[in-house]
């Protein structure tokens, strides 16, 4: 062959694919945008309710920007004096439910991958079939209460250190390493206990920091276990079941009956101290997700950057 | 492999036992294990306050305590610097802690308190279908009710003690809930504003066609202002004019159903009206039909928001803040925030004043005499091991002293005394009440909530609360809205609605309880989930398509039992006719 | 492989190969029974299907047995007609949900994967994934906005009436047939960025030296899309797919309680907010439980099939 011609086939191939790359480039960054504009104008419009008049809010037609600013709803949402106490539980809680999880989902979802592992099925059957039933709230509640965890912070984490969905997202993305890493392993004598820790954990990051970030805000957010297991202890309550409480109490302001107090008056006065639910509810919005905005860029890199795992194939 | 699976079932089924053995908890009989939050005596046990001659514990901050509240409110938990909190500590020795659970919460937490069985000492429990006490969760308190125990208390239930009672199962009626609301004393002051139920209009409606005169009024009348209106001012501030929102949104819907009720003449019975004792269903009788076709009209004239049946609350309150909305039937509650967001505006003569239109022949009777609740307040839990100190805090509370500490604060502070011994609150003082973050450091809002109260007047002739004040209504009555009185030669929002009569004695049959997984139970439901569907569909259609989709309407209604809904509430109707009476 | 490590059949094979393998045993038989107590143990309870249950009488054994009379009040009359149409429902609008939302996902991963400047691709992540921190309530009522008549700030309508598409409004909450395409859309815009996260951590896993392969083969773009990258997460997409196969009576609650209104009910009510109402509103635990039972038989049948099928079909499979 006369190297002539391919060098000739090859440029105009290149050519073509330049072509194609801003082509493509122009329209998938249009999409991004798009998609930008679109994602963002919730929270946006929510962050301009939650600097909005409460009874300005009311009217409705506020977009991006807060017509008539006021920092009253943070005031009212910042000055509870239970929420730091309960932001505090709620980041211990976060964290153990992350560390416990991590390390158990993980040492799990190695055990199961492993093709010749005698108990593989088993195991897998009875974690997947967790995930489509429930055996309802009180039968759950009495064994959270015969275990003694009632009003502890152990039922916070204790009954979920390990979900059947990170498991099985992590041993299929366990299964995806080549088998030669374990078998090369395997020859040098290593233990499974060595394997796991040192070889397949590090190779597994990836999908470690997303299971992290689905435990994180799954736990962030909860607030429902405070009601029924804890929420007779006062120190023991988090953050989204405080909030939860005041926005109740935000509606219950907003359906009043004013009476002779002439609620009407004193609001023509200028009444700059009346909050409403949407402006609370977007107060509590922005509260709960800016720590979670702030620790997202921190996770982020091990999933979008990635782990080049043909590198250390060697 | 199989065997070992069978092994971990049958691991699993012993587990399961010794986890159901222990869930075996005490009966109402048994009394439960203390539970950790209940009274003490700052350490020492035997340390017990002393009594007084009739046997209640005199409460004083030599023997402090700590009393454990469990409640469904929406009002907060106060703050840690509260005032009230500290007053309560320094004169009396009462701490209390406080588990607070949002009414939307309820349902679910308490099925698994009842499930656990161990309770706080006092809770303040929202038991229309008598969960707590049917589940023993409650001791019975009678023997305190006495005039030498809790004498406060007991002049509280004395007048309805037969209707408080109730029997838990055992053949003997008892009072496990003392009523925290509407047990009025001396005068009832209260009513300045009403906040029951009207056909609601726009001020600047009445006033464009020269203050009409509101008696006799009817239907025709009604929207024919609303029409004149919707003509000659198409559009308000730029937008089209609205002539009616019928009120449909989620959890509101009542908005759509009640009306047929009070339009003929009958006031709120739920669900159904009574006739001579006899309770019966409306929803599919011609007083129900003649509304819906009326409104059916209306919107083929355009005066109906189409948007009412699809819009969420925002979008309702919204346009009625926007001041394009002319009438609507709402309760005056509902929408308070629209209301001061109008007035904020500067919009006076964009709010609203009720109307009562009825059919031919009927007699208004939109507004009732407040109604005590039953099954709602303060009980003493079966793991409360003082209930006598418990009671003696509730009794405490009761007396006029602490009553005026709890509404209207402390003198000086949040209110002041005139010369003729009349309270009043100065404007600023008014505005720093509506401030949540003030209200959690100064008022025991939840607390008060679940509270019996002493509604009506003190014995000093002022009302129990600033609310119900005369003179702060008219101090902060604004120009137009005196105008606007002025105009109908009318002194309050109340005087535009009827005066109410006695109560009968089973009034209102909406709280007649329809028990928890009975057949009337569903049947209700089914009936009220058959009118949310076929009502919005009815009043949009093309008028020539009403009379088709009423009959289906009708006759989906026909295949729900409702007859068992009015033989319990008929049942309970009886009931209360031949026990609500006497007092003790 | 070593040869004691080889799966064996037979009795005193499964012991030894268990003994040979306790290192593996140690590290998942404690985390299994662990599983066992906290979600099998309590399935006890499910015994009160068959009574009329009252959480006041705490022992499991003293309530009254009723036998099917909780399965009968549902299946059959008013109630079974409704329930039958909440099935519908349900499965209606969650294999739209689903549907979307996997096409979506997937395609936004597959773009993102493909945009070479890191600091944007961040930025496009971290602002797609925001919506889903805001609650139903708040999307709903932004949904509801946009779906209004153009004076109510209907953004929708006033774009199709600008490009002359429609004359009149459209009542889009009031015609039921549009209220799957809105769930479905809600979700969308909820959860896309979020649900693309699962396939880039997926697509890390993929050798790099296949795509310097494939381009020293002169495959273009879509081709390394198409046979690089989409193959690479494949199991992952199956996995997720047999996976969700099992939820798809999870439709929820919020949104149809949020937007749902008596002109569109047909399409709306789910088998949740059936349970809901009927259930625990009601204090009726009996019948929710039944329902639970109901929908966990429905979906074990469901995995059970879509796993098989994909074993059949030479894919990943769940079990």
């Amino acid at each position: 062959m006369e190297p002539k011609i391919e060098d000739v086939s090859i440029r105009i191939r290149h050519r073509k694919t330049d072509v194609e790359n801003i082509v493509f480039t122009t329209f998938n960054t249009l999409i991004m945008i798009t998609l930008c504009v679109v994602m963002l104008y919730p929270m946006l419009n929510t962050l301009a309710i939650s600097f909005n008049d409460g009874l300005d809010t009311v009217r409705g037609g506020v977009y991006l920007w807060p017509r008539i600013f006021t920092l009253q709803n943070y005031r009212v949402v910042l000055k509870m004096d239970t929420i730091y106490d309960a932001f505090v539980i709620s980041v211990l809680k976060m964290i153990i439910t992350v560390v416990t999880n991590l390390f158990f989902t993980s040492m799990l979802a190695y055990t199961i991958s492993r093709k010749e592992y005698v108990l593989r099925k088993p195991i897998t059957t009875i974690f997947v079939l967790t995930m489509y039933f429930n055996a309802g709230l009180i039968p759950n509640y009495l064994l959270i209460k015969s275990l003694g965890m009632i009003n502890t912070f152990a039922a916070y984490w204790v009954p979920n250190i390990i979900s059947a969905f990170n498991l099985i997202v992590l041993r299929t993305y366990i299964k995806t390493i080549p088998e030669s890493f374990v078998e090369s392993a395997r020859i040098d004598g290593a233990k499974e206990f060595r394997i796991f820790f040192q070889i397949i954990l590090p190779l597994c990051v990836p999908t470690m920091a997303t299971i992290a970030l689905f435990v994180a805000v799954g736990s962030w957010n909860s607030w429902f276990d405070t009601l029924i297991y804890n929420s007779g202890k006062q120190y023991l309550s988090t953050l989204q079941y405080e909030l939860q409480k005041l926005l109740a109490s935000a509606m219950n302001a907003g359906n009043r009956t004013p009476a002779a107090t002439g609620a009407d008056a004193a609001a023509a006065a200028g009444g700059k101290n009346t909050t409403t639910p949407q402006g609370i509810r977007a107060a509590i919005t922005i509260v709960t997700a800016v720590p979670i905005l702030v620790v997202y860029p921190f996770l982020q890199r091990y999933f979008v950057t990635g782990l080049a795992i043909g590198g250390v194939k060697e | 492999m199989k065997r070992l699976l069978v092994l971990l079932l049958v691991a699993a089924f012993i587990l399961s036992f010794a986890a159901c053995g222990e869930t075996k908890q005490p009966g109402p009989d048994t009394p439960a294990p203390p539970s950790t939050g209940t009274p003490n005596s700052s350490g020492s046990s035997d340390d017990k306050p002393a009594e007084t001659a009739g046997g209640l514990p005199v409460l004083s901050p030599d023997n402090p305590v700590t009393i454990s509240l469990w409640m469904t409110t929406a009002s907060s938990a106060p703050a840690a610097d509260n005032k009230l909190t500290k007053l309560l500590k320094d004169k009396l020795g009462v701490t209390l802690t406080y588990e607070i659970v949002a009414p939307d919460n309820a349902d679910q937490k308490t099925g698994v308190m009842l499930a656990g069985g161990e309770y706080p000492d006092l809770v303040g429990a929202t038991d229309l279908n008598a969960r707590f006490i049917l589940g023993g969760a409650l001791i019975p308190m009678d023997e305190y009710l006495t005039e030498d125990k809790a004498n406060l208390l007991f002049e509280h239930v004395r007048p309805y003690w037969n209707r408080l009672s109730f029997d838990a199962g055992d053949g003997e009626k008892k009072i496990y809930i003392l009523p925290n609301y509407n047990r009025f004393y001396n005068e009832i002051t209260g009513g300045t504003h009403y906040g029951a139920s009207g056909f609601w209009i726009q001020k600047h409606v009445l006033e464009d066609a020269g203050y009409p005169n509101l008696d006799n009024w009817n239907l025709d009348k009604y929207f024919g202002l609303i029409e004149n209106y919707v003509k000659k001012y198409p559009t308000i501030d730029g937008q089209p004019t609205i002539g009616f929102e019928v009120l449909a949104v989620s959890g509101r819907e009542w908005g759509m159903t009640n009306p047929p009720e009070y339009l003929a003449g009958h006031p709120n019975d739920g669900g159904v009206i009574v006739k001579n004792n006899v309770a019966e269903i409306f929803a599919n009788k011609d007083i129900a039909k003649t509304y819906y076709q009326y409104l059916n009209a209306m919107n083929a004239k355009g005066l109906v928001d189409r948007e009412s049946f699809t819009q969420t609350l925002d979008q309702y309150l919204a346009k009625l803040a926007s001041g394009r909305v002319l009438g609507m039937y709402d309760q005056r509650w509902g929408f308070g925030n629209a209301q001061d967001a109008l007035v904020a505006e500067g919009k006076d003569h964009r709010t609203f004043v009720s109307t009562m239109p009825v059919y031919e022949g009927a007699t208004p009777y939109y507004a009732d005499r407040d109604v005590m609740n039953i099954n709602q307040g303060f009980g003493v839990s079966v793991s409360c091991q003082q209930p006598d100190v418990a009671v003696a805090f509730l009794n405490t509370m009761m007396s006029q002293e602490w009553q005026k500490i709890l509404h209207w604060g402390i003198e000086g502070e949040d209110y002041l005394v005139d010369d003729n011994g009349r309270f009043y609150r100065t404007p600023e003082m008014r505005e720093t009440q509506k401030d949540l973050v003030w209200r959690a450091s100064n008022r025991l809002e939840a607390l008060l909530d679940v509270l019996p109260k002493y509604q009506g007047t003190y014995d000093d002739g002022n009302a129990y609360n600033a609310d119900n004040q005369p003179e702060e209504f008219f101090a902060t009555l604004s120009d137009y809205d005196k105008n606007f009185l002025n105009a109908y030669g009318k002194k309050t929002w109340r005087d535009f609605l009827n005066q109410p009569p006695e109560n009968p004695v089973y009034y209102p049959c909406w709280n007649i309880t329809l028990p928890d997984g009975s057949e009337a139970q569903m049947a209700n439901k089914q009936l009220t989930d058959i009118s949310l569907k076929y009502l919005p569909r009815a009043i949009l259609a093309q008028p020539s398509e009403f009379e088709g989709i009423w009959a289906e309407y009708v006759s989906e209604i026909e295949k729900v039992n409702y007859k068992e809904i009015e033989r319990v509430i008929n049942e309970g109707i009886q009931d209360r006719i031949a026990n609500w009476g006497g007092g003790k | 492989m070593s040869k004691t490590l080889a799966p064996t059949t037979g009795k005193k094979g499964f012991w030894s190969t268990v003994f040979a393998q306790r290192e593996l045993v140690i590290m998942s038989v404690p985390i299994l029974l662990y599983k066992i107590l906290f979600s099998y143990v309590p399935i006890v309870g499910w015994t009160m299907a068959f009574q009329n249950y009252k959480p006041a009488i705490r022992s499991i054994w003293k309530q009254k047995w009723v036998g099917f009379d909780n399965f009968v009040k549902l299946f059959t009359g008013l109630n079974g007609e409704r329930f039958i149409r909440d099935i519908v429902n349900t499965l209606g609008q969650s294999v739209l949900t689903l549907a979307t939302g996997y096409i979506f996902a997937i395609t936004l991963a597959l773009l993102l994967n493909e945009i070479r400047s890191t600091k944007f691709k961040r930025i496009v992540q971290n602002i797609s994934y925001m919506p889903h921190f805001l609650s139903w309530i708040i999307v709903t009522g932004m949904v509801s906005v946009m779906l209004s008549v153009p004076t109510s700030g209907g953004i929708i309508n006033d774009i199709l009436m600008r490009f002359n598409l429609i004359k009149e409004p459209i009542m889009f909450l009031a015609e039921p047939k549009y209220f799957w395409g809105i769930v479905a859309g809600s979700h969308l815009w909820k959860e896309l960025g979020w649900n693309t996260i699962i396939y880039l951590a997926a697509m890390t896993a993929i050798d790099p030296t296949l795509y310097e392969a494939a381009v020293m083969d002169g495959a273009n773009r879509y081709q390394k899309m198409l046979y690089i990258t989409l193959p690479g997460i494949k199991a992952t997409i199956v996995v997720l797919m047999i996976m969700s196969i099992g939820m798809i009576l999870e439709a929820g609650f919020e949104i149809q309680y949020f937007l749902g209104n008596g002109l569109v009910v047909d399409r709306s009510e789910t088998i949740d907010i059936f349970v809901l109402t009927f259930g625990l509103q009601m204090g009726n635990y009996s019948l929710a439980t039944v329902a639970g039972i109901f929908k966990t038989v429905v979906s074990i049948f469901l995995i059970s099939t879509a796993n098989f099928i994909s074993g059949k079909l030479g894919e990943e499979k769940l079990i």
